[in-house]
């Protein structure tokens, strides 16, 4: 591949290598487990795509966002969506100052470098749609005024697959915005009994002449880790991550075999191609390699692809499930174009 | 008596050989552009030759014989003539010692006129031959463009034909040969991604074939590809050649010292269409003169 950015230096990826391990202890310091969503986490911030946690609730999603964002000294804000929220509720709006009888801006909560959308599917698609237009076009306009948004911007969004009434599911061309969509899964029961002990050491907070008990946002270490600065070091080192032609041919042909599944009946867009390219050479970067390898695109595609294929109906009324199907591809790689895997994945 | 009859005989046997020649001579008159002659003519006065000729004149008189006969010359002349019509050959004479030619008949050297005709072989009232037809040009060249054209054809033929025969005896011989192990099957295509001559597609292809391979060898089918891939790396037989072609194929800097031996050692004792993800028209093909 071409590359117009100089070779990312041994003493570059050192010096990122520090960063992304002192971020990853500090996170550590109070969630257990959940590498891989950490790993995602710092996917999405070092390349701008936005991400979109899938999960039950009780899996330490703000938890993690707020430590991270304390890490890096990055702002931090938390819009619980319902369906009464309003577009103005995240934007801003324009409110009459009657002291000198004149409207002003209130910024909303969208202008922060880290928003967490807690339970986006629970809002009104209109609301939905500003907070996915504002992330597309990282700018707001609120009266006649447009603001650009605080750099980096991130929002990392959650949605519960399990409770599905009263919810408002996002399109797909909507869900086409988040680079990555990641599934929590439970803890291991190690990791559980990690989260149990550490849980169990923690006691009672004196306040205000009273006391509360404590949880694990009171035991946030509030100085941080990393500079800005050194996060936009790691967002440009990603871009001097090496990508081989050979790299490109696997996400190509990828891509192309997702479109060709029997059983896929939108494959993904030239933006899973590069969404997926995009957050390699991130997973490269992390791992401490200045160059992607087929483990990376292995390892992100289900985060990357599944969310922008749609199954068709007789598939899902056989009960085959889509990670099976990216399993399926994946193990189909190195085969001729067209041709299931060998003992492809089923339901 | 039998002696004036003999005299006789003789002179009526030359009357009529005159008479016969004579007739002859009158029935072939020569035609234009034909020679005819007139022999044995004595003519007095010193020697006569012919006048130098003017380009346009119709008649060209030679003469081909001269000798002496007493004070005069005996001559033998041929002429021809371009033009059907009466000539005399007088007017082509003069005499050799530059004396003008007289031809008042009293005077006893006078040259006499010497008529002679000359006819046409085309028929009455058409005086010139008929205009010749338009003809479509010769083709080009001649006889040895031929034969040097042809010999140039011959040439390349034959030279097609060699070549054609020693290519497709190479491509019989390559088709031949079948390599035995995975190991043989594998070598070339490794020896060419190392030096960058394989296509994209093959280079691809030979990666996730390999792991295919070792997937299905070492019943890994159930683990995710993630998985896969890094217990493949750490697996003893697997992971060299695994990882040295990840070094080869995504590297900027590729490493250059390769023991391809080695890493080809454990495909020794495999059947070489083991991998049948390589059974396809990218990886099927010789490899050993594969290009970028």
């Amino acid at each position: 591949m071409t590359q117009t950015a100089p070779v990312l230096t041994n003493a570059d990826l050192k010096t990122t290598e520090k960063f992304i391990q002192a971020v990853r202890e500090r996170v550590a310091t109070v969630v257990v487990g959940q590498d891989v969503v950490v790993e995602r986490l710092l996917i999405s911030l070092f390349t701008g795509g936005h991400l979109l946690l899938q999960g039950v609730p009780g899996l330490a999603k703000t938890l993690l966002i707020s430590v991270l964002s304390k890490s890096i000294d990055l702002d931090f804000a938390r819009i619980q969506f319902t369906i009464d929220l309003l577009p103005s509720d995240i934007l801003g709006s324009e409110v009459l100052d009657q002291r000198i009888n004149e409207f002003r801006v209130r910024k909303g909560p969208i202008f922060t470098n880290l928003l967490l959308a807690d339970e986006i599917n629970r809002a009104a698609p209109k609301v939905q749609g500003a907070l996915l237009e504002a992330m597309q076009e990282r700018k707001v306009t609120i009266g006649n005024e447009t603001f650009r948004l605080p750099a980096p911007f991130l929002v990392i969004a959650t949605q519960n697959p399990v409770e599905q009434s009263g919810t408002f599911e996002l399109p797909e061309a909507q869900l086409d915005r988040f680079m990555l969509v990641h599934r929590l899964d439970y803890p291991s029961p190690s990791e559980e009994r990690e989260i149990l002990v550490r849980n169990s050491a923690l006691g009672v907070q004196r306040q205000d002449g009273g006391a509360v008990v404590q949880t694990e946002f009171d035991v946030l270490s509030k100085e941080p880790v990393g500079s800005t600065d050194q996060l936009i070091a790691a967002m440009e080192a990603v871009h001097r991550v090496h990508v081989s032609e050979t790299f490109i041919e696997h996400v190509v042909d990828l891509v192309n075999r997702s479109r060709k599944h029997p059983a896929v009946e939108l494959g993904c867009s030239p933006r899973a191609g590069i969404a997926l390219l995009k957050a390699s050479r991130a997973r490269a970067l992390m791992h401490g390699r200045h160059y992607t390898v087929p483990e990376d695109l292995f390892s992100l595609a289900e985060d990357v692809m599944l969310h922008r294929m749609r199954l068709k109906y007789e598939a899902i009324a056989e009960g085959v499930n889509g990670r099976a199907i990216v399993a399926e591809l994946l193990r189909s790689l190195g085969g001729a174009a067209g041709e299931p895997a060998k003992n492809g994945a089923s339901a | 008596m039998s002696r004036r009859f003999n005299t006789w005989r003789g002179m009526w046997l030359c009357i009529a050989i005159a008479l016969t020649s004579l007739s002859t001579a009158a029935a072939q008159l020569p035609s234009v552009g034909m020679p005819g002659r007139v022999t044995e003519l004595v003519l007095p006065g010193s020697e006569v030759e012919v006048r130098a000729r003017d380009a346009k004149d119709p008649l060209v008189l030679r003469i081909t014989r001269v000798a002496p006969h007493g004070s005069a010359f005996r001559y033998d002349f041929e002429y021809v003539a371009l033009e059907a019509g009466k000539y005399d050959l007088r007017d082509a004479l003069r005499r050799r010692d530059g004396t003008p030619i007289v031809t008042d008949p009293g005077d006893p050297n006078a040259l006499p006129s010497i008529p002679v005709e000359v006819t046409s072989v085309l028929a009455p009232g058409i005086v010139k031959p008929h205009v010749p037809e338009p003809q479509a040009l010769p083709r080009f060249g001649a006889y040895r463009t031929w034969l040097v054209a042809a010999g140039v054809v011959w040439l390349a033929g034959l030279a097609l034909v060699l070549f054609g025969l020693r290519k497709k005896h190479a491509a019989m011989a390559a088709a031949r040969w079948k390599p035995r192990t995975l190991a043989e099957r594998l070598r070339p295509l490794v020896e060419s991604a190392l030096a960058g001559t394989l296509e994209r597609e093959q280079r691809a292809q030979l990666e996730l074939g390999l792991v295919a391979f070792w997937r299905r060898k070492l019943a890994m089918e159930h683990e995710s590809p993630v998985r896969t891939m890094s217990l493949l790396r750490d697996h003893a037989q697997a992971g060299p050649l695994l990882k040295s072609l990840e070094a080869w194929l995504h590297m900027p800097t590729p490493p250059a010292d390769v023991d391809l031996k080695a890493l080809l050692e454990p495909y020794r004792d495999m059947p070489a269409d083991a991998i049948p993800e390589f059974d396809t028209a990218a990886l099927s093909a010789p490899h050993s003169s594969g290009g970028r």
